[in-house]
């Protein structure tokens, strides 16, 4: 057999960040990636075409995938409120509320683990989830797909994008596509980088420093994306008589106790309260958690320890996060038509 | 065909020849176990010359040779090594860590045994084969690398080493921020400081430079990537006198741990101890691909192998990988093993 030699030319690998960059689909459907995000990896099942987009907008938006239809994917996860809630839980149909804080969907395209204890991969893979969650909408998927398949629109609109009637698998998959689109990138954090020096201010450029050096939050919370999309126990909510396992329930590796996926902080502004639990109203609250050390426990990550921070210096990482993350192009989508 | 190699081979051991084949899954490449009993061993080196094969038997605080003629036989070489712990579930004790020779007489050692910021590489002069010994009987060390401006929380566990003409570079786990890769210079092979030398996490955005070699003209990085994130891991080449990234590779792989170039016909292996599910780990070729006009990675599995963590070639093109396995009844479940054929 024949092999290559292998890589004794190491070519100089293009650059995949910094440069925005656009997908294009069999329908001419744009896939636009701003600046500071990589492309993304879109599996080769469910490519992105508008029609799909734009049914799993329809979706997404749509309370008549709830038992009730009081409930839809926006009630948690709403583009007002930074595509979280606003509320230290999440509130699903008859007001029965969870135990765990709405994520923002922001970028959840280019994550592989969906949930904070990653029970999930990919975003098609999360959809039904929350649907056939008796809490959260709360319809079995024969229950969803007899509703769906009664709405004339959504029929002929799963005609049209994937040749069948509404099937619970192209729900995942419309729903899917649709958030591959829901994108936050050319912060000013992304324009400094680009060489624009003046997107930043003085205290959000020294926020930056300590973010990236003795405050160590980029240990986790690193570019682009600012998650390493990997599972950490930074101790919140340890101290409770029993505390979420996180993790754990998933990997069975004792290590993995009270680990949760590290959050995005791409539009963090946005999303209060914070943590798995909402725990942190504020993001000076969980500067000052950082800064204590987080709450000891056996698990604890390594790279969270007393920061000694000063009141500036805590003061400049907030203003970090909070100027520096949040894009002049947020993803403010609209509610779109239903179909009837 | 494979089949009689297997019966073979159970005949040979069946005889009391210490030897267990290892499934291959590309043909013409055959792999045995060679020496087992061992305690995490987590680095491996073939002595120029005399061809022994050194291991870092690494909860076991020592470092051990065998002579590939007599694998049956090891001989303790330097021993009393810190030992520390790695992880938090499952928890791994462990001590030396990379190995590489600077010449047949001199052996580097990473250490791991220590905390962060303490750390050091230990440099010794190959003792008689026979005679023993102690750890603190260095001829020289570089490092500590200890909390400051450069890494806040100071550096340790060097797992991997690579030697270039007029320098080591050596890979870390310390300030994730940074994820160094340090070089030490070598003046008429005298070892100098251990400086922090490429941010491989601003490099690549990915954490856990592990994986080391030189070849040719580059530093050739194996980024592990986070234990909890499968196929994340990367390969990535860096200039040995800038420091600069010249390329960088998904490679598909979970945590890549070692690499080595064969010297036979310089294809790229590495291990991949692939820490959440280690099921999927074990020993592969990096073959050079391209998709869309862009250089690639394609990993291509030879074996399927229980928590491996280190690799060495020997002259003669026989590959030698180190395992942790796993500990049912047997206490010290380490093996190396020894794969040959068309590596
Ligand atoms: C009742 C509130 C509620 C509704 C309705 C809801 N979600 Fe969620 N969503 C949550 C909560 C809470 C979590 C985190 C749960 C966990 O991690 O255990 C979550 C997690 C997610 C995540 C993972 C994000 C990440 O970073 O891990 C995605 C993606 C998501 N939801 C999408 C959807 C979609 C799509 C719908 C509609 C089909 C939907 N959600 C409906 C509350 C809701
Ligand atoms: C060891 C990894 C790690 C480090 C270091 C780290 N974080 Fe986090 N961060 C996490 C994890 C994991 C969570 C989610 C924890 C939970 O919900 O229990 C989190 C949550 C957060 C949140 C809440 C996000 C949300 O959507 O609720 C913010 C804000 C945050 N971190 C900021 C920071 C800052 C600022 C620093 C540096 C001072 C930092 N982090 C350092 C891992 C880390």
């Amino acid at each position: 057999m024949v092999y290559r030699k292998i890589f004794l030319t190491a070519m100089l690998a293009l650059s995949l960040f910094g440069v925005p960059h656009a997908i294009d689909a069999d329908d001419g459907f744009e896939h636009q990636i701003p600046l500071g995000l990589p492309k993304m990896r879109v599996p080769k099942d469910n490519p992105l075409t508008g029609a799909k987009v734009e049914l799993g907008k329809q979706l997404y938006f749509d309370p008549r995938l709830s038992r009730d239809n009081t409930v839809s994917c926006a009630s948690c996860h709403d583009p007002e409120k930074g595509w979280s809630n606003g509320e230290r839980f999440a509130t699903g149909i008859r007001g029965q509320v969870g135990g765990r804080s709405s994520p923002t969907i922001i970028n959840s395209g280019y994550q592989y683990f969906q949930f904070w204890d990653g029970r999930a991969k990919h975003v098609e893979g999360q959809a039904l989830g929350p649907i056939q969650n008796p809490i959260e909408m709360d319809l079995t998927l024969e229950e969803l797909v007899e509703k769906l398949n009664k709405i004339e629109g959504y029929r002929k609109a799963f005609e049209e994008v994937f040749g069948t009637p509404v099937t619970s698998d192209g729900i995942a998959k419309a729903i899917g596509a649709f958030e591959r689109t829901v994108l936050s990138g050319n912060a000013p954090y992304d324009q400094f980088k680009q060489g624009k020096e003046d997107a930043l201010s003085d205290a959000a450029r020294r926020g930056m420093d300590l973010f990236f050096g003795k405050a160590h939050c980029s240990a986790c919370h690193g570019p682009p994306h600012f998650t390493d999309g990997g599972f950490h126990n930074i101790g919140v909510g340890i101290e409770n008589d029993e505390p979420d396992v996180g993790r754990f329930a998933e990997s069975g590796l004792g290590g993995d106790r009270g680990s949760f996926k590290t959050p995005t902080l791409r539009e963090i502004e946005k999303t209060a309260p914070y943590m798995h639990d909402g725990s942190l109203a504020t993001l000076e609250d969980v500067v000052e958690y950082y800064d204590r050390g987080g709450t000891p426990n056996p698990q604890l990550a390594e790279d969270i320890f007393p920061l000694n921070l000063t009141d500036q210096e805590k003061a400049d990482l907030v203003t970090f996060m909070k100027e520096g993350l949040s894009s002049p192009d947020y993803p403010a989508i609209k509610a779109p038509e239903l179909p009837e | 065909m494979l089949r009689l190699k297997g019966t073979i081979v159970t005949t040979l051991c069946l005889l009391g020849v210490n030897c267990f084949a290892v499934e291959t899954e590309i043909p013409d490449v055959s792999g045995e176990e060679v020496v087992s009993g061992l305690s995490n061993p987590c680095g491996i080196a073939v002595q120029p010359g005399t061809g022994h094969v050194f291991v870092s038997d690494s909860a076991a605080s020592r470092v051990v040779r065998f002579d590939p003629a007599n694998p049956g036989e090891l001989d303790e070489v330097v021993t009393g090594f810190p030992k520390d712990i790695y992880g938090k579930g499952p928890i791994y004790d462990i001590g030396p860590l990379g190995l590489k020779f600077l010449d047949q007489n001199t052996l580097a050692v990473g250490g791991g045994g220590l905390k962060d910021g303490q750390e050091i590489v230990r440099f010794y002069t190959v003792p008689e084969w026979g005679n023993s010994i102690t750890a603190d009987d260095m001829k020289a060390s570089a490092g500590p690398v200890g909390p400051g401006d450069e890494s806040v929380i100071g550096e340790g566990n060097f797992y991997a080493l690579a030697v270039s003409p007029n320098a080591i570079f050596v890979t870390s786990n310390g300030d994730d921020t940074k994820g160094w890769v340090h070089k030490i210079d070598l003046q008429d092979n005298q070892p100098g400081d251990l400086q922090p030398f490429i941010k491989t996490k601003e490099a690549t955005n990915v954490d856990a430079p592990v994986g080391i070699t030189f070849h040719e003209n580059y530093v050739v990085v194996g980024q592990m990537g986070e234990i909890t994130v499968p196929e994340d891991s990367l390969l990535t080449f860096y200039g040995p006198r800038t420091g600069r990234m010249l390329a960088n590779f998904e490679t598909g792989l979970f945590d890549i741990c070692d690499l080595a170039y064969s010297p036979s016909n310089e294809r790229l292996y590495a291990v991949d101890f692939a820490w959440m599910d280690t099921a999927q780990g074990g020993l592969f070729r990096l073959d050079q691909s391209s998709e869309d006009g862009q250089q690639t990675v394609n990993s291509v599995k030879v074996a399927g192998l229980d928590k491996p963590t280190s690799l060495a070639f020997a002259p003669d093109g026989t590959l030698y990988v180190t395992i942790i396995g796993t500990a049912e009844n047997d206490e010290k479940p380490g093996k190396v093993l020894k794969f040959s054929g068309d590596l």
